[in-house]
């Protein structure tokens, strides 16, 4: 057995796209309205889908048992990247997908689908394009018309890929500890770049020929701390004027690292300028007067967006993980039923603990694909809505929404990927079936593009109090509406009882927030914050899927008990359910400890940890 | 270079198939595209590429449903379609969907017919001799190599045990085995680009038969499933005896030698 077994959930995305979101109306926005109506969604995902299992998945295993290799100053991926990597452009699914200027361009919530499959294919292998997109994403919303000609036409069509630069051996999570440095040229807009950036993905290899950079450095004068950071273009081969590419930019790949999972995909760490002629193109104005720059600004627009796409990767990896598990327990026979003890042996299935395992990684994953892929199309709604109203509402729901993608999923991921093992017993723990390889890749998720703790405090700090905490009385109204308002539903009793009391639990634990944000001890809100966020993604990830539910039974009714597809929605059924009954009274666990307000982790001294 | 391409919807690879009331039943059936058909689609698209002009249509006989198959294959490369859509088609056999693609082609201009060596439901290999032979033209199956020279033509075709070369005068229809290329596959590009590509539905009526002309000429008496696998039998002992043991088996039980 082994990764190039293509498993995804084609019928839970087709729900999604074509039964729950109003694709519709989506597609009949301007952007859209002339190529594209609902009925090219199966038609785009059935196509990707086929990429996915022929192309992609083929070189999962190469990913991880050859993995990538630094030789001779240069990192080299497994021979068939490079078919995988063809096909993937030509197929339109590449880095292109981040032009949102060219016509016809897809809208997020479907390229993001496409993505969840890809990932699902090869988490490794997208990391060859991943970051590109995000590059592209900056140039295209911040670089000047002449930037943009010279970069984005070669990056959209994958021959040149792209970065971010953020990462320092002193400076991680602490951005703003960056010491890499800029200094002015004659020429406008040129700076001379120094310093040295690790954990680079994607920061160099054989696919691409030319690599488009996007360092965060100072320029001499700036304020210290991110806000004196500004952001540079730096090509690894400066792009001449009629776009051939020109001499070495100085710019020196000085390894890769080896690690824990994603062994395909390549760690970087870069040296700027080592032999002081290193150039980049500074991206918008220089440091102001007060020495204020703009460039994190301009790197958390690449931020957000890929911010999302980790939440999608968790997903992808935690669905991929199940639909293995589930394989695997319809098929391998041991023990007798528990309730039949001197019965014949049965498939693992019939146990009662395989179950709850299974329920708990579908509940869940498909919890979580509600969430990213609604969040997904709120991104939409807030670029393309013609209605100024909803699109500020769409941003709001996208900013509150975008942490819980990325943290929750990525979290979920690592424990819903360790049932996935449990399912398979000792087999799982070898390399002969590929749930181990999705738990060793999966891990970093939680960590990079923000720790999920950064997360927490994006969402506690930042998105709880934007636009004087408007964004969070929307979101709580839109849960409690939904609530007030469904509630009654016939068959639904106790998981709106569940639902609603999760509410409350949230609203207490707001309150609680708001007090020790000021009250004297401060410390308690980043004590708490992780699993603030984990209430609010479990919450909000329920009001989702019981959505899902209402829809499901509305369609079984339609349908008939006996329509091909009754199985899919009374599963869907199942899982809100379970989702509700089993996941969702965690929020009141967590509203109990916050109301309980132990600081002891706080308070231990540092030597009593021994 | 114009080049016809005959396509055929069949389930998926994939695909478990029941019975309901003795047809085979295709509710919830995920369909796609006969894959010989694809690498028959892969050459057109080539030999047009090669050439540097012409078109390659696409025909087909079937419902609405197959029309997705048909704008597969436009999104892949393929210029334009054509699909025989007719009620009086639901139970064909394979005469009388070649006869009626036959009719269909006979409009087009063409220089080659590509089909797949056979589709993968029913794998009866019939429909594009049988076009052929209504076109009144030569045919070639089990291609492995195709070049296109002018006028001419020549193929390699599988036969048992090795391949053998034919040389043949065009227009000619040519059957794709696997291994005569490697079909790609649509973009997000050529899925927008099929939208405004023509998919021309014709019925039997415009086609110039009447309502009797395509009768079935064979009955299908009954579907029945495969029985399941029997368990496998290990023949114990020293290698010997097991071997004498073995064929003993063969001849006595199983009846094979």
């Amino acid at each position: 057995m082994s990764g190039t077994t293509y498993v995804y959930n084609l019928r839970d995305l087709k729900f999604i796209l074509k039964e729950w979101l109003d694709m519709g109306k989506l597609l009949s926005l301007p952007p859209y309205a002339e190529y594209y109506d609902a009925d090219d969604i199966d038609f785009i995902v059935d196509n990707t889908f086929k990429v996915c299992r022929d192309k992609v998945a083929v070189v999962n295993d190469d990913a991880d048992k050859i993995g990538v290799k630094f030789e001779d100053g240069k990192v080299v991926s497994p021979e068939s990247f490079r078919d995988a990597f063809k096909a993937v452009n030509e197929a339109g699914l590449g880095a292109g997908n981040a032009d949102r200027e060219v016509e016809a361009h897809l809208p997020y919530t479907i390229v993001q689908s496409n993505y969840e499959m890809l990932c699902a294919a090869s988490l490794a292998f997208t990391g060859y394009w991943g970051l590109t997109t995000g590059a592209i994403s900056v140039i295209q919303n911040y670089a000047s018309e002449e930037l943009k000609e010279k970069f984005l036409p070669n990056m959209c069509a994958g021959e040149w890929g792209g970065t971010m630069n953020l990462t320092e051996s002193g400076a991680g999570s602490d951005v703003g500890a960056n010491v890499t440095k800029a200094f002015p040229t004659d020429e406008p807009g040129i700076y001379k770049i120094k310093g040295n950036k690790i954990f680079i993905t994607g920061g160099d290899h054989d696919l691409c020929s030319n690599f488009i950079h996007l360092v965060l450095a100072r320029i001499e004068g700036a304020l210290p701390g991110t806000a004196g950071l500004s952001l540079f273009i730096v090509p690894k081969i400066w792009v001449d004027d009629d776009g051939g590419l020109g001499e070495p930019n100085d710019v020196v790949t000085t390894g890769i690292e080896e690690k824990m999972g994603l062994h395909g995909q390549p760690t970087c760490s870069l040296s700027y300028g080592e032999n002081d002629g290193c150039r980049g193109y500074l991206i918008g104005a220089p440091p102001d007067e007060n020495g204020k720059a703009s460039g994190i600004r301009q790197m958390f627009l690449m931020m957000n967006e890929e911010r999302l796409m980790i939440g999608i990767q968790g997903l992808a990896v935690t669905g991929a993980a199940y639909l293995h598990s589930l394989a695997y327990a319809k098929e391998r026979v041991q023990g007798r039923k528990f309730t039949d003890p001197k019965g014949e042996r049965v498939r693992i299935i019939e146990h009662e603990d395989i179950r709850r395992m299974l329920m708990m990684q579908k509940s869940c994953s498909e919890a979580i694909r509600a969430l990213v892929l609604k969040s997904c199309y709120y991104y939409d709604l807030s670029h393309d809505s013609e209605d100024p109203e909803e699109k500020a509402f769409a941003e709001g729901m996208f900013q509150i929404s975008n942490p819980l993608c990325k943290a929750y999923s990525t979290d979920m991921a690592w424990l819903l990927i360790s049932d996935a093992i449990q399912v398979f017993g000792g087999y799982g723990f070898t390399a002969e079936y590929p749930v181990e390889q999705l738990a060793r890749d999966c891990k970093v998720l939680s960590i990079w593009e923000g720790t999920n703790y950064i997360q927490a405090q994006d969402l506690v700090g930042r998105k709880f109090t934007m636009q004087k905490g408007k964004v969070l009385t929307d979101w709580m109204e839109d849960i409690g509406g939904f609530i007030k308002s469904h509630k009654d539903k016939e068959g639904y009793g106790r998981e709106f009882e569940v639902l609603s009391g999760a509410f409350g639990d949230m609203n207490y634990i707001l309150e609680e927030v708001s007090a020790y944000g000021e009250g004297d001890r401060k410390e308690m809100t980043p004590l708490f914050a992780t699993r603030i966020l984990h209430a609010a993604a479990m919450l909000y990830c329920g009001r989702l899927i019981i959505d899902q539910a209402l829809l499901a039974g509305e369609k079984l009714i339609e349908l008939g008990e006996d329509h091909f597809d009754a199985a899919y929605y009374k599963g869907k059924i199942a899982s809100a359910r379970f989702y509700i009954l089993n996941i969702v009274p965690q929020v009141g666990a967590i509203r109990r400890v916050i109301g309980l307000g132990d600081a002891s982790a706080i308070d231990i001294a540092e030597e009593s940890f021994a | 270079m114009n080049i016809v391409v005959s396509m055929k919807q069949t389930f998926d690879t994939e695909a478990t198939i029941t019975l309901s009331n003795g047809k085979i039943n295709s509710a919830g059936v995920e369909l796609v595209v006969n894959p010989y058909d694809e690498f028959a689609l892969e050459e057109a698209l080539k030999l047009k590429e090669a050439a540097g002009e012409g078109e390659v249509v696409l025909v087909s006989v079937g419902g609405e449903g197959v029309a997705k198959a048909l704008r597969t294959g436009l999104a892949t490369g393929a210029d334009r379609a054509v699909l025989i859509d007719d009620p009086a088609l639901a139970d064909a056999d394979e005469w009388a969907v070649a006869v009626a693609l036959a009719k269909a082609i006979e409009q087009i201009e063409y220089d080659v017919i590509l089909a797949g060596r056979m589709a993968i439901d029913d794998g009866s290999s019939q429909v594009a001799v049988r076009l052929a032979d209504a076109l009144g033209l030569p045919s070639v199956t089990s291609v492995l190599k195709l070049d296109v020279d002018g006028k001419k033509a020549t193929a390699t075709k599988e036969i048992d045990g090795g391949t053998e070369d034919i040389e043949v005068a065009l227009p000619a229809v040519f059957t794709a085995q696997k291994g005569l290329n490697e079909p790609r596959l649509p973009s997000m590009a050529g899925i927008m680009k099929s939208k405004k590509k023509e998919i021309k539905s014709v019925t039997l009526a415009e086609l110039g038969f009447s309502a009797d002309d395509l009768l079935p000429k064979t009955n299908i008496q009954e579907f029945s499933l495969p029985s399941p696998r029997a368990g496998g039998h290990i023949v114990d002992g020293e290698p010997a005896d097991a071997a004498k043991e073995l064929a003993r088996l063969l001849r006595e039980e199983a009846k094979v030698i």
